[in-house]
């Protein structure tokens, strides 16, 4: 009975706060109490359930997912193997966890001019949401690899495991969970990757919808192509984290 | 490294015939753990423990006394700071990667993500080698957990997933046998009942066996020795031949002669605890 009560208070806390700043996003809007760049958010939704806007969202959006997506699969592929490495041959850690530190502290606008010629304008959005994700699933990946309690080593150690043994039956499983709180973390930062690297002259996606209605002053459009980006990220985040839920519950 | 504190006999080979069926030699063995701050915690001071072949040898002690620092000696886990520790003639860690060895350990160490049929068959897996089903299924019998190959640990009680823990370590049939107080956690009853089914598994396994215990009727219900450890640097203070026939059942621990045993190992524990 318990239980069950408080979780719905949660989502009953949960839904209540969700009204109150849509409605309170509205007022805003309506009375122009943050000047005329803060529409009410019923005439965004006017904007995006016009076909036009919608068709104009809807292909920019696919751009952004797409972009995203590949920069997730990638960033997430590369820092999962580094990771590994990074434990297989301890003398690889240290240079891996500095080289990650340092290409994560180099801000995204520094990076901006190198990729656009070296990967090009189409790509650098899928390279920035890489270099996004990279570097959380890096420190995740590493956190969990050495996350194995000393008697479970032991026990390897004791029946003369073979390392390759030790890898697939000890260390992998065992970051499973980290894997995937990993991948939580990531799915946002990959979408948010993405839509900024179109801000560096992508021919299509939601950055570039971002930086060409701020300067026409398109408001409605501005904050439709903002909302877009935050659904995807919200259902990106969804979606990983009954993953992971799964993962937790299955690993450990 | 030229001259240390003892003159060992460089490379004890061939030497003498006892110590050639010693299963574990551990001869002098000091271990002392740095604990940072230029402060150093001796926790064995010369040791010496000799367990025959297809001896069962229990070690009991008051907690700290050492007595899981041996057993992690013996496994090869840890390496004594001085002195010489042998294992079939051997460095303990040989035994190991020949796949010889079977542990016990106090908390379980099961994978929580492997059922217990898969956790039984962990070291055929490690070991390179093809598992042997007939096999598994036998120890799974053997250790009374028909039924529940399919569950995982945290599905089952703290008795069991011991008894997992046990048949885990009894899997590849291995020359040497240790248990870390594989029943500390356990309840009185629960324990007295893993105690006799462990000697049930002893008698028809027969393996050289070293089991750490801080428990009187534990240790001379399986043991065919008992050393007793004294603690803070741990040292072994007493040796004690265990002559009751086998099966131990009732009719032994209910003796006069099993208690007065009970009660004088009892006291020198007592006495080591005050030491």
């Amino acid at each position: 009975m318990r239980p069950a009560t408080r979780a719905s208070t949660k989502v009953l806390y949960g839904v209540a706060g969700t009204i109150l700043l849509i409605l309170l996003a509205e007022l805003i809007g309506q009375f122009q109490l943050a000047g005329r760049a803060w529409p009410p958010l019923t005439d965004v939704l006017a904007y995006v359930s016009e076909p036009n806007g919608a068709s104009l969202l809807w292909r920019n959006s696919l751009v952004t997912l797409t972009a995203a997506a590949q920069g997730f699969v990638l960033g997430v592929v590369v820092s999962v193997l580094g990771a590994a490495l990074a434990l297989v041959v301890p003398l690889l850690r240290p240079g891996f966890d500095r080289f990650a530190a340092i290409l994560h502290a180099v801000p995204t606008i520094a990076l901006a001019p190198l990729l656009i010629t070296t990967v090009g304008r189409e790509d650098t959005p899928m390279v920035i949401a890489a270099l996004s994700v990279g570097f959380v699933m890096f420190v995740t990946m590493t956190s969990g690899f050495a996350n194995v309690p000393p008697a479970q080593e032991d026990v390897f150690t004791v029946f003369g495991s073979r390392r390759s043994q030790r890898l697939l039956r000890l260390e992998i499983p065992r970051a499973v969970p980290a894997f995937f709180d990993g991948l939580t973390l990531c799915a946002p930062a990959a979408i948010l990757g993405a839509t900024i690297g179109e801000w560096f002259g992508a021919p299509m996606g939601l950055g570039l919808l971002l930086v060409s209605s701020m300067q026409n002053y398109q408001m409605a459009l501005l904050w439709s192509a903002a909302l877009a980006a935050t659904i995807m990220s919200l259902a990106a985040y969804l979606v990983f984290i009954q993953l992971q839920r799964l993962a937790a519950r299955r690993f450990a | 490294m030229s001259h240390m504190l003892t003159a060992t006999a460089p490379v004890s080979a061939p030497e003498s015939d006892a110590a050639a069926r010693a299963a574990v030699s551990i001869r002098g063995a000091d271990k002392s753990f740095t604990l940072g701050r230029g402060r150093t915690l001796q926790a064995l001071d010369a040791v010496d423990i000799e367990v025959e072949e297809g001896e069962f040898v229990a070690i009991i002690g008051p907690s700290g006394c050492g007595k899981s620092t041996v057993l992690r000696l013996a496994a090869g886990l840890d390496t004594a700071t001085h002195g010489d520790v042998e294992v079939f003639g051997a460095d303990p860690k040989v035994l190991a990667s020949q796949h010889r060895l079977g542990v016990a350990f106090q908390e379980h160490a099961l994978l929580p993500w492997a059922s217990v049929r898969s956790n039984i068959a962990l070291p055929y897996k490690v070991s390179g080698r093809t598992v042997d089903d007939a096999r598994v299924d036998g120890l799974i019998e053997l250790v009374g957990l028909k039924g529940f190959e399919k569950a995982r640990p945290k599905q089952l009680s703290g008795g069991m997933r011991q008894r997992v823990s046990i048949a885990r370590a009894l899997a590849l049939s291995p020359d040497l046998l240790l248990l870390d107080e594989p029943f500390g956690a356990l309840d009185a009853v629960t324990r007295r009942r893993m105690n006799s089914e462990l000697a049930r598994i002893w008698g028809e396994e027969k393996i050289t066996t070293i089991l750490v215990t801080h428990d009187v009727d534990e240790a001379l219900i399986l043991a065919d020795r008992v050393i007793v450890m004294t603690g803070r640097p741990g040292r072994v203070r007493t040796v004690k031949k265990i002559d009751f026939g086998r099966p131990r059942d009732h009719s032994v621990t209910r003796s006069p002669e099993f208690h007065d045993l009970v009660d004088e190992l009892t006291s020198l524990l007592d006495e080591s605890d005050e030491a």
